[in-house]
């Protein structure tokens, strides 16, 4: 048995970190890109206008609707919030279609005319790889998602047990000193966020709450379905002497909504049975404050009034409600938006210096440095297909979006594909190359990549760096200044790695960036 | 404007806790301060870290506010973490 607590807590930290740290280092990387998948979204559809929604352009959605799905199982409404990333696009089942054959249009906010954007799954995709992964069924995903999420809570707590002097050494990184760097650029990357961690993992447990805990239902209510209806009732029905005329316009219905409570702005809009007068308009809001519960509000169609307005749904939901938004950070400006994409910064480079830390710490220890046994390779291998994989993954994805043609079949999955395809192939690759080249080469293939999309972006649209400056759009000009930082910060890592010089003994590695696993 | 008052707060209150440890006192003034000094160091680094708290909450609300606070604090000890990194260099621009 292990002699002390605090050694058997650095075991369990060593090994709850270890275990599951390629999957948290992807959620991390990919959860920290999601906090701008709007800005994403924006960038990655170019002949997108911006524009707040006008009444025209929902007066236009619902004419569309009436003409060409009159007779569809419903309507669907999204409406882009304030960052908008997103056309206003209307959708709709047709009768007895599945959801495969879901009809859809995007029009422009402001002038609601029918625009042709290309198919792009745009910054949702990232948001939806930090917890559904892909190529594999969600459901396993997430329960993967809620092992990883438990072990880095574990490894979180015992690491504060391991790092005994977590404030004497608050302030201390000391670079070129081998393992004891990557030991502090560890530390420090772990302590300085340390609420936000501990947050996000907890919070980040509490979205995946009956994933993780379906007893949780089936102790009080037998089923899922039953509990679904208790704490979201169906749609009330109206009475049928209610419905005394033809449905108002999409804007006159909207206008309504957000008269009725301060601060309510549509999200989406639904309209289930369109062609009964009697089926209420169902409306979600956005979330745009911390504690706000995000209740749903059904409209009588034929005057605008309030039928129903979900909420009141007791201490338990309004609590899992804000740690939920605590945790998507939906409810945040943009000044606080940076922060918690700073912070995700650093909990990915504290997940990816942990996994380097442990080659680090077992080479000096190694019988043989020349031939490492099989443990040591796997996590070598790993650590560097996926440390320097997946950004250069998601690269492939923007250039993807930038480069394959716009009215190829499939498009948007070809995108997603070209991400693992490109991940896949440094993986590949590195794999056949010693240890030191094989991080030179996959850092400096992720820097040519990075910087490569600025490149790509001037030449195939018109929102290049410098029209974006002399237009002061910020989201432009910031997504092609980040992708800057990033080939920067990969190339500065490779050049490390490359001029340094492993000393007999003791060994050392290169002195540990903080760019490591960049942004 | 209220989150360059607080990143400043929560800068400030970095810093003198920095100050406050008599390993980082010997590193920057190649001398080590008085207990005292060290303790009212401390002491004014604790205050400004709640006062950036204090002007969180009323100017932004106390929810938004404690988030935006934390975030902060991370950014403003993560800058107090990277100037003392760069330690040496800064002092020979200043410190012939």
């Amino acid at each position: 048995m292990k002699d002390s607590f605090r050694q058997s807590m650095a075991w369990l930290h060593t090994w709850t970190g270890l275990v599951p740290g390629w999957l948290l280092y992807i959620i991390f990387l990919f959860g920290t890109v999601a906090y701008f998948q709007s800005e994403i979204s924006r960038w990655m559809r170019p002949e997108l206008t911006p524009a707040p929604v006008s009444a025209k352009a929902l007066d236009a959605a619902d004419a569309l609707l009436r003409q060409r799905a009159a007779g569809a199982a419903s309507w669907n409404v999204t409406l882009p919030d304030d960052r908008r990333g997103d056309p206003l696009s209307v959708s709709w089942m047709p009768e007895g279609a599945d959801r495969s054959q879901r009809e859809k249009f995007s029009l422009d906010p402001a002038t609601g005319q029918e625009i042709a954007v290309r198919e792009t799954s745009g910054g949702f995709f990232l948001y939806r790889m930090h917890f559904d992964l892909h190529y594999m069924p969600v459901y396993w995903a997430r329960y993967l998602a809620c092992i990883a999420a438990l072990s880095m809570l574990v490894a979180i707590l015992s690491g504060v047990v391991t790092h005994k002097k977590i404030f004497t050494d608050f302030f201390l990184l000391r670079f070129g000193k081998g393992q004891r760097s990557w030991l502090d650029a560890h530390n420090v990357t772990a302590v300085l966020a340390l609420p936000f961690y501990l947050m996000i993992t907890y919070t980040g447990l509490v979205t995946l709450l009956f994933t993780l805990m379906p007893w949780a239902i089936t102790a009080s209510f037998g089923t899922p379905g039953a509990f679904f209806e208790a704490s979201s009732p169906p749609p009330p029905k109206l009475e049928a002497a209610q419905a005394s005329g033809p449905r108002l316009p999409l804007s006159m219905l909207v206008a309504s909504a957000e008269r009725s409570s301060e601060g309510m702005k549509p999200a989406f809009i639904t309209i289930r049975k369109p062609g009964d007068p009697t089926s209420p308009v169902e409306i979600w809001p956005q979330t745009n404050s911390l504690g706000g519960e995000r209740a749903m509000i059904f409209l009588d169609g034929a005057t605008g009034e309030i039928l129903h307005r979900e909420g009141g749904r007791g201490g338990a939901k309004a609590t899992q409600q804000v740690m939920i938004n605590l945790h998507a950070g939906r409810f945040s400006g943009p000044m606080l938006r940076w922060l918690y994409f700073l912070s995700g910064v650093g909990g990915t480079i504290m997940v990816a210096t942990g996994l380097v830390l442990w080659t680090v710490k077992r080479r000096a220890k190694l019988p043989d440095p020349a031939r490492p046994h099989f443990g040591f390779r796997l996590v070598e291998r790993l650590n560097i297909g996926f440390i320097a994989g997946a950004p250069a993954g998601i690269a492939c994805y923007f250039l993807a979006n930038r480069l394959l043609p716009l009215d190829m079949a499939h498009r948007s999955d070809w995108e997603v594909n070209l991400l693992f395809i490109g991940w896949g192939a440094l993986f590949v690759w590195s794999i056949g190359r010693p240890a030191k080249q094989a991080w030179v080469e996959t850092l400096t293939a992720c820097a040519t990549l990075y910087a490569l999309v600025p490149l790509v972006n001037a030449a195939t649209t018109s929102h290049g760096l410098v029209p974006s400056l002399f237009a002061g759009d910020r989201v432009f000009v910031t997504f092609d200044l980040l992708m800057l930082v990033m080939a920067a910060a990969c190339a500065f890592t490779a050049r490390k790695v490359l001029a340094h010089q492993p000393k007999a003994a003791p060994r050392r590695r290169a002195a540990p960036t903080m760019a490591e696993a960049g942004a | 404007m209220i989150h360059a008052f607080i990143f400043l707060l929560a800068f400030a209150g970095f810093a003198a806790l920095l100050m406050a440890m008599s390993r980082h006192q010997q590193e920057w003034l190649r001398r080590k301060l008085s207990p005292r000094a060290g303790r009212s160091l401390r002491f004014s680094g604790f205050a400004a870290l709640t006062i950036a708290f204090q002007l969180a909450g009323l100017g932004l609300g106390w929810a938004y506010g404690t988030v935006v606070w934390c975030g902060w604090l991370s950014a403003a000890a993560a800058l107090v973490v990277a100037i003392n990194v760069n330690r040496e260099r800064l002092l020979e621009r200043f410190r012939p």
